[in-house]
This record gives structure tokens, sequence and C-alpha cells, in this order.
């Protein structure tokens, strides 16, 4: 008695304040609008972040490391231009090495190229032994102009192990261009241009010539994902528009639920934009979301105000938009609420900046969908003349969605026990494939398979020893510790020793050029090519190097007063599962048998970075589903007061999340940055189908005194399709993603699309089937226990 | 200057007509009119070049050296020598003995430099750890000398220039310091000298008393600033204008060296066979 007195008076309440926004509906409109522009010019200020180290907070141990390392350096992520000849000479040919040769002065001269770190064949130093000396000279100062000088600087090149591997491919097959660029963030223009040189210049010998390397990836995934944004955004924009349309086949139907889609969008990312929130590669996804969800309030609005309006087509349309409102203010509300829960959990567990503000952003726009269709919607509806949908007729069985729901719920009424059998069977498959899920990410997987950077980086990493790096960091304490011979052995052990792992294929420190000029001082001979033991020899052995190579030379891998070097490890994977191997074992290998009084050695580089946030993210992903979880139960239980209503709330999206487990657990879809946000969000969007379902049924039975089959028959047509709408449009909203170029969004609007179909059919068939079959409290109706106490008592 | 107007004059007159040949003449005459009447205040880039060779660095000559190299982030490498230099003829040999730090200590460099463009310098290196003269190969013109940021060319004119590398032209008088300069801009005569210079462009501020750079800004062959070299503490020693200072700033890798010269000492004592390879093993 008491809920429904607080839910009667909460009713009242609600009129009176429906009834305050449509006595004043061209101010509630002006306000709506003047808020939808103000939001809409911060907008252009956006800020692109693609950067994959935007993915750690900026404050990150490995991060910061990282940073460090690279200063102390001079490390940078530079595109890696790859000339490869499968030719019997491979690039030792006078027209390929004139190719290197013209190609490495085209790179200095571009833009933003820094053209004193252009590494290649026609820039480096050899380190060669004479009979009484040592020469440090270029391979060769003009490319050779015969066969023959060509075979020689195959020969010089093959026994200077150095670049074996790094620069040129062991088979002599390929070698690099390196460009380091002057500012990071200009990527972009630099990838482009490289392109456009590399497609204008000519090969004589059938040379094939490729871009690639870190810095080309993240300079060509700023254009890339622009590129989808753009074309994707409006696509689910009109998909919307056409589900609405089929819906309620009215213009209003159609133009105010994209007002509120407008004023959601533009709230969201007006604000980001006011605040200075850089806009990452995941955020792309965020207006479909968002789109998708706008429009959930105003289907559910429309199709009862549409209902209202075919049963008293007579009335004013102030008091049949009152009357819409008072009914749909509730689940509308509740709705919400779960969603933005569902948001809230992704923002909580998500240690990384992009996906806490794609929760926060998410929240932001959802309340904002809930104001704009509480406000603006009503406002707008009370000014235009009341005009009946085809779709709502006074006999609802005219229109085939409400027969098909109607029939669906036929068979709930007549199968719950199968319809529950089955979802436990889902259910125990979920748990399975959840078992078999693979935590992995792979950067170059972002793209397409067809896609240039893609069969560059995959040349590349077939021919060369790769181009993921793992840093080892040598540190000791005092000035010119690291000529000390006992440090140098134990850098050199740790490069033996990482040698062994998979996926490794080389490595450069400080103690390969010490061996290679120890060679050349003791007059080539084979067996000198070992560090010397003496650490004045080898403090000597660096002044003459600098006798004839450049100040710079050692840069990466020794800083300026000995104390620090830098181990560069080349994989040929960018794969997480490979990465952790290496770096777990490194690890070890460090703490177990190089660390010592003395010396110490620490994990940088882009595959340590990389593997220390994948890592979290596999824990993040545990986190946001069961807080997400958590904060919709709580949400659900609180507004129904109900605990059990709660759990009954969350069984569909369970199930459809279960579902996804299997699904990706069974076809191997890896866990990674875009599929691991599918199920804080699906969870939020999804338990909206649960949270209407119930809300109905409540009302159905308790207010209007139903049984509870004919509760879940009346459920169908009314409530039920308006719900398949509202789940047309998520779907097909998030089904948009499919046709990115992008393939974690790909993979992220398949899972959510197929999870929120999940969650539909389960909120439409197990729920109902659940309720009929236990019966729970909540649902009951409170008035006639009552009465029957009373009776009892009398 | 003339000789490149009249050329320029000589191609248009095959094709333009006579109307515009005297239009020509007009105004390469009022350009060189107007160039004159600078020209008449300053003396040229090439007089002034002139100039600065014509200064006395005596036949021979001792001193100590101490080099503090500083790289971006602070960190120092410091290296204390005694060097000897000697002119034999035309032909200049230097010696360098470390005598700091103690790994490096009696690490000694001798050079050979020809004055026959075309033939190679010598250089070795004697390794005391080793024991053994190394022979180490000829340097380029635009490689950095042992670590600093100087390059070879710039050690061996030290404060002399060359006249054919370079054409100089004066820009202006101007006061530096207190002390009144000839602004010289020098352009390498060709791409190849400047590839081989590592230089694109130098502009020298030239004292006009003593006939020495007091400060020269180096740009690289793609035109960015590259280093400036300040030259300090200029005293006179034996009657020859002497630094005992000079600095250096890399512009690009944020690298800086600094030469500081004491006991510097002009034509005594500096023996012949302190050239020789043996003299570099046994030391000083």
């Amino acid at each position: 008695m008491a809920s429904q007195n607080t839910t009667r008076s909460h009713n009242t309440k609600a009129e009176h304040f429906f009834r305050l926004v449509t006595a004043w509906p061209k101010t509630v409109m002006f306000i709506a609008f003047a808020l939808i522009i103000s939001c809409a010019v911060f907008i252009p200020g956006i800020v692109k972040d693609t950067r994959s180290d935007a993915f750690m907070p900026p404050d990150h141990p490995a991060l910061v490391y990282q940073h460090k390392s690279e200063e102390i350096f001079g490390l940078k992520d530079p595109m890696v231009i790859a000339i490869t000849s499968d030719s019997p000479n491979g690039v030792f040919t006078p027209q390929s090495l004139a190719l290197v040769d013209r190609l490495t002065q085209q790179i200095k001269n571009i833009n933003n190229i820094d053209a004193d770190r252009v590494t290649s064949l026609s820039t480096e130093n050899d380190i060669i032994g004479t009979e009484d000396g040592m020469q440090v000279e270029a391979f060769f100062e003009q490319p050779p102009a015969t066969q023959q000088q060509a075979d020689m600087v195959r020969a010089a090149v093959m026994d200077f192990p150095l670049y074996l591997g790094s620069l040129v491919a062991r088979d002599g097959s390929a070698t690099l261009i390196v460009a380091e660029l002057i500012d990071q963030n200009d990527a972009q223009s630099v990838y482009q241009e490289l392109l456009t040189l590399v497609d204008s210049t000519e090969t004589q010998n059938g040379e094939k010539i490729y871009v690639a390397g870190e810095g080309a990836v993240s300079g060509y995934m700023g254009a890339y994902i622009d590129a989808d944004a753009t074309r994707l955004n409006p696509i689910a924009g009109l998909i919307i528009t056409i589900v609405l349309f089929i819906a309620f086949r009215t213009w209003r139907g159609i133009l105010i639920p994209n007002v509120v889609v407008l004023g959601t969008v533009a709230s969201a990312l007006g604000v980001m934009a006011a605040f200075g929130i850089p806009f990452f590669v995941i955020t792309n996804a965020l207006p479909v979301v968002l789109i998708g969800i706008a429009v959930a309030d105003s289907i559910h609005i429309f199709s009862q105000y549409y209902e209202e309006t075919a049963i008293n087509p007579n009335d004013s349309p102030r008091d049949i938009v009152v009357r819409t409102m008072v009914h749909m203010w509730r689940p509308v509300t509740l709705t919400t609420f779960t969603t933005m829960a569902g948001f809230l959990g992704l923002s909580l567990s998500a240690g990384m900046p992009p996906m806490q503000y794609f929760g926060l952003f998410a929240m932001l726009g959802v309340a904002v969908a809930w104001i704009f269709s509480l406000t603006m919607v009503p406002a707008v509806l009370s000014l235009l003349k009341l005009h009946t949908s085809k779709n709502f007729q006074p006999d609802q069985k005219t229109d085939i969605y409400a027969s098909f729901m109607t029939f669906l719920g036929r068979g709930v009424i007549r199968f719950p026990v199968f319809v529950l059998l089955l979802a436990a069977g889902i259910a125990t498959a979920g748990v399975f494939g959840a078992s078999k899920l693979v935590l992995n990410e792979d950067r170059i997987t972002t793209f397409q398979e067809d896609e240039r950077i893609v069969v560059a980086d995959t040349a590349i990493n077939q021919r060369f020893d790769g181009v993921h790096y793992l840093d080892i960091v040598v540190e000791t304490p005092q000035t010119e510790d690291l000529f000390k011979p006992d440090n140098l052995q134990r850098i050199e052990k740790l490069q033996d020793y990482v040698s062994t792992l998979p996926h490794v294929n080389g490595s450069t420190s400080i103690v390969d050029y010490l061996k290679q000029m120890n060679r050349a001082l003791n007059e080539d001979k084979k067996e000198a090519y070992r560090l010397p033991d003496d650490a004045d020899l080898i403090a000597q052995y660096f002044l003459l190097y600098s006798a004839s190579g450049d100040p710079d030379d050692f840069e990466k891998e020794v800083d300026y007063d000995y104390r620090m070097a830098n181990i560069r490890i080349r994989l040929d994977s960018g794969q997480f599962q490979h990465e952790a191997v290496v770096v777990k074992a490194v690890e070890q290998y460090v703490q177990s048998s190089f660390n010592a009084p003395g010396i110490k050695a620490n994990l940088s580089g882009r595959v340590n970075v990389d593997y220390h946030w994948i890592k979290s993210l596999g824990d993040n992903h545990a986190a946001s589903v069961i807080i997400s979880l958590l904060l919709v139960w709580a949400m659900a239980a609180f507004s129904m007061r109900s605990a059990v209503a709660g759990l009954f709330t969350l069984t569909p999206v369970a199930l459809s999340i279960l579902l996804i487990y299997a699904v990706m657990g069974y076809s191997g879809i890896w866990l990674g940055v875009g599929t691991s946000m599918f199920a804080a969000i699906a969870i939020g969007l999804g338990v909206d189908f649960a949270v209407h379902t119930i809300e109905r049924l409540i009302v159905l039975i308790k207010v209007k005194g139903h049984s509870i089959d004919e509760a879940i028959t009346a459920l169908y047509p009314s409530t039920g399709r308006a719900l398949f709408f509202n789940f047309l449009a998520l779907a097909l909203g998030f089904g948009v993603l499919v046709s990115s170029e992008v393939v974690p969004l790909i993979r992220f609007g398949t899972l959510v699309a197929v999870a929120v179909s999940v969650s539909f059919f389960a909120s439409m068939t197990v729920l109902p089937a659940l309720i009929k079959v236990m019966e729970p409290n909540f649902i009951k109706p409170e008035l006639s226990l009552k009465t029957l106490k009373q009776a009892e008592a009398n | 200057m003339q000789v490149r107007i009249y050329s320029h004059l000589h191609k248009t007159k095959k094709r333009k007509t006579t109307m515009n040949i005297q239009k020509h003449i007009l105004i390469t005459t009022l350009i060189l009119i107007t160039s004159n009447a600078i020209a008449e205040d300053l003396p040229t880039g090439e007089q002034i070049a002139k100039n600065i060779n014509a200064r006395n660095e005596g036949i021979s000559l001792s001193r100590k050296m101490q080099m503090v190299l500083t790289d971006k982030r602070g960190k120092q490498r410091i290296r204390e020598t005694v060097s000897y230099r000697k002119y034999f003829g035309d032909e200049k040999r230097t010696v360098i003995h470390y005598l700091t730090p103690r790994n490096i200590k009696k690490t000694a460099f001798l050079t050979f430099d020809y004055p026959e463009a075309e033939k190679d310098d010598d250089q070795w290196l004697y390794l005391p750890a080793m024991r053994k003269v190394r022979r180490i190969s000829a340097s380029d013109r635009g490689d950095y000398f042992l670590g600093t940021d100087f390059t070879y060319e710039d050690i061996k004119k030290e404060s002399k220039v060359t006249l054919e590398d370079y054409t100089r032209k004066t820009l202006r008088e101007e006061d530096l310091n207190g002390n009144t300069t000839y602004v010289v801009e020098a352009i390498p005569v060709n791409d190849e000298v400047a590839e081989e210079l590592g230089y694109g462009k130098v502009i020298q501020w030239i004292d006009k008393n003593i006939w020495m750079a007091r400060k020269s800004e180096f740009y690289d062959v793609r035109g960015k600033p590259l280093k400036t070299i300040y030259t300090e503490n200029i005293k006179k020693v034996d009657g020859i204008w002497t630094a005992h200072r000079l600095k250096v700033d890399n512009h690009k890798t944020g690298h800086k060296t600094l030469f500081i010269f004491s006991d510097v000492i002009y034509d005594k004592e500096v023996r012949d066979d302190f050239f020789t390879q043996r003299t570099l093993r046994r030391g000083l």
C-alpha cells in the first residue's frame, strides 16, 4: 500500500512537472537548441591522440621509465623504409644500392624528417681492421658502379655482425632506411609524403619498397580512423532514422528523436573538447554508441504517445503528452540510470584514460538524452496537432511487429521450462567459452590485412630480425663503470640468454661495438671478436673510435658518462602473447642472474610498455564486468525496492555476456583493446530491455491487477513492440561498426550488437519465463495479500 | 660580380629585344653604382680572408689544453692534454698527448697534414693499454675531431680560413662586445664542397684590428643553424694574438665543447722527433 502511495504521489509530482514543461514549450525548445549550439561550437577544437601510449596513465611506471630511457638514449619511434629485391644478388647490385642512396637523400629532404638521424647503408660506417690499424669509414661514398664493387660492399656488410638482421636482411635480400622525425606528433603527414615518394620512385631491378615502423603505424592510424569515423557516423544516423520510420511512419517520429541524438552527441563531444580531453582511437565508437542509446528513450515515449493517441484521438495534445510522460518517465529514468551505472563501471575499472573518458562521456550523453527526452520531446509534442500513426490503431494486431511479438509471447507462456533449459545451456557453454578466452593484442591488426602498412610490416618482420623493440636499460652507480669488463660480460651473457627466447632474433648493445673494434684492432682476426678484458683499453677504444666516428654514434647504446647502457632486443612479433613470454623471461633473468651490487637492469621499450598495458587490460576487463553488474544490480534493486528484482534484471545481460564469451572462446577472437570494452557497454545497454519488461509487468500485475499470464500476454504487443524497435536501433547502430575499416571497431561493434540482441531476446523470453515459473515476490500484488490478511483478521 | 652581370647580359641579348637590353643595362648600372658605394666603405670578403691568413702563427707551438665536452643533459667529459705543432715547410704536424683522465693517460694522437689537397692526411694513435701504435683512416674534412664539435677542417685551420672553398661577402661592420668587427658571409663554392665541409653557410665576425674571428656561426647544408664558435680570451703571446678559450655550442645536438689553452709557447724547444711514432709510444 505504502509503495503504491509513493508511486501515486510520484506520479502526481510527475504530472505537475510535465504540465509545467508543456506550459512553456517554446522556452524549453529554445533552451534545448541553445544548449546544442553552445556545446557544438567547441567540437572543432577537439584534439586527437592516436598514440598507443595514450592508453596508459601518464604516470604509469613503465611509461615513465620508457620516456626516461628514450630521452637518455635518444630513442624514437622511427619510420622504416625497406627495399627488397629477389634478384640473386639481393639488394647488393649497383642499381639497388644507388636506389638506397637516392632514397636516403630524398628522405632527408622531407619536412619534419631529422636529416641527421636517417640511417641506411649509404650513411653508416664500417669498422674494419687493417694491417697496422683500424678504419672507420662509410660502406660506400658513391654507390658502386659495377657488380664487382657491389659484391665488395656485400662482403663488408656481411662481415659486420651489428647490421645483420637490423639494417640488412641476413640473406642480403633487403635493406632498411630508418628515419627519425623531428616532431613525433606530425607522423601522419610524413607517412603520406613517404608513400608519395615511394610511389613516384622507379625501380630498375624489380626492387620493392615498403614503408612501415612504429612511426608509420601511429602516423597512419590517425588518418585511417578519421576516414572511418567520417563515414560511419552518418551511416549510423541514417540507419536509426530508417528504424524510426518503420516504427512510426510520421515526421515527428523521425525528426524529434534525431534532435535528441543531436543534443546527446553534441554535448558529449562539446564538453570533451571544452575540457581539452583528447579524442582517442576508441572514442570513435562513442558517437555510434550515443546515437543508439539516445534514440531508445524516444522510441518508448513515442510508442506510448501513439498508443494514447489511438485510444483517445479527441483529447488535447497536451493531455495526451502529459499522460504519456506520466506513464513513461519511470522506466525511461530507470533505464537511464542503469545504463549510466554500466558506463560508470567501465570508467571506474579502466586504468586507461581512453576508456575512463569513454565511460564518463557516455554517461554524460545518456544523461543529456534523458533530459532531452523528458523536456524537449514533450514540449515539442504538446505543440503539434494530434496525428495518429498508421502503425498504431486501436486494434493493435494490424501491425506485423506487434503480431510478431505477440507470437513470441505465446511461445513463452506455453514452453517456459524449455526456454529456461535453453538459457541454462547457453550459460554453460558461456562458462566453458570464457575459460578459453585469450588476452591478446597486436597493434598492426588494427588495420585490414590488405592495407599497405600491414603488407609492409609483414615483409619487414619476415626478412629482418623484427621491428618490435624491447629495451633493457643497464644502470651502474659511477661514471665509466661500464668500462669494467665484469659489467660488460654481464651484458654479453644477458644478450646470449635473450637470443634463446622465442620471437627474439637479435640484439644490439655497446658490447657488440666493442667486439667489432677489438677485432679490427687485432688485424681483423675472427677469434678477436670478443670483449677486451682491460677497462683502460676499453676507454681507449672509445677515444680511438672518436677519432673517426661521429660524436653521437653510440648515443643509442651508452650514455655520455658511460654509466648507463641500452640493450635493444628485436622481436618479429607485436603480439601480446609473444611479447609476454619474452618480457617475463627477461624480467626473471634480470632478477636472478643479472642484478648485482653495482649493476642493475630495467625493462623499457615499446614491447615492455605494450606488455604492461595489455596485461592490465585483462584485469580491467574482469573488474569492469563485475563492477558494472554490481552497479546495475544496485540501481535496479534500489528503484524496485527488491534485491531479487535486481537479480532478475541482470539475468538477460549475464546471459548475453556469457554467450559472447562462448563465441569469443570458440572462434578464437582475442580479448583486446576493442573487445574488452564490449561487456560493460553491453551490460549498460542490454539491461534496459529487462528494466522495461519488469517495470511493465509490475504495473500490469500490481496496478492493473492482471494475472501473470495475462500480464505477459499484454506485455508483448505494446512494450514488447517498443523494445523490438529499441533493439533494432541499438543492434543496427552497432552493426554499422561492422562496415568499419578499423578491425577492433568491427569486433567491438559485432560483439555489442550480438550481446544486445541476446539481451533483447532473453528479456523477451527467459525473463518472462523465469517470472512465470518462479513467481517472485516483487511481482505479486501486495494489495491482494493485505486484503487476504485483513479478511483473515476479520 | 661584374663578370656575372656581364654574362647574364650576354645571355639575355640572345633572347630579348633591344629595348629590353637597354633597360637591363640601365638597371645593372644602377646596381653597380649602389653596390660600389657600399663596397667603398668595407673591405671585400676576399681581402678580409687574406688579412686573416697573413697573420703570424709561429713555426712551432706548444701548449696545454683542457677539453670540456658537455652533452645536452649536462654530463661532462673533461680531458687534459699537452700538444705540439710544427710546420715542416707547408706540411703541418701535430701531436696531442692525453694527461687525464687516468684511463686514457699516455694515449697520444699524431697527425701529418699535407699541403697537397689530393694527398690524405696521416694519423696514428697510440693506445697504452695495447702498447701499440695504430694507424687510423684519414678523416674527411667534415668529420668531427675526437668527439668534439670541431671538424677536422676547423682544427686544421684553427684561426685561419681557406680561400678556395668559399665565396665571401662583407655584410656590414658591427660592434661585438666592444670590438669592431666585419661581418663576413662565406658560402661554399659548390654543393660538393658544402657536402664535404658539412656547412652550407658560415657567418664570421672578424675583429678588424687583429684579423681574428671572434664569433663564427655555421649553418648545415640544408640551411639550418648548426653551431656557433666563440673565440675568447684573446691575448698576445710572444707577440702573436692567441685565443685562450674556444667555445662551441652545437645547436642541433645540444652538445658543447670548450677548449681552454694555457702555457702557450711559440717557436721554442719543439724537437722534430716529437712527431714520430717512437715518441708517441715512449711518451714525453
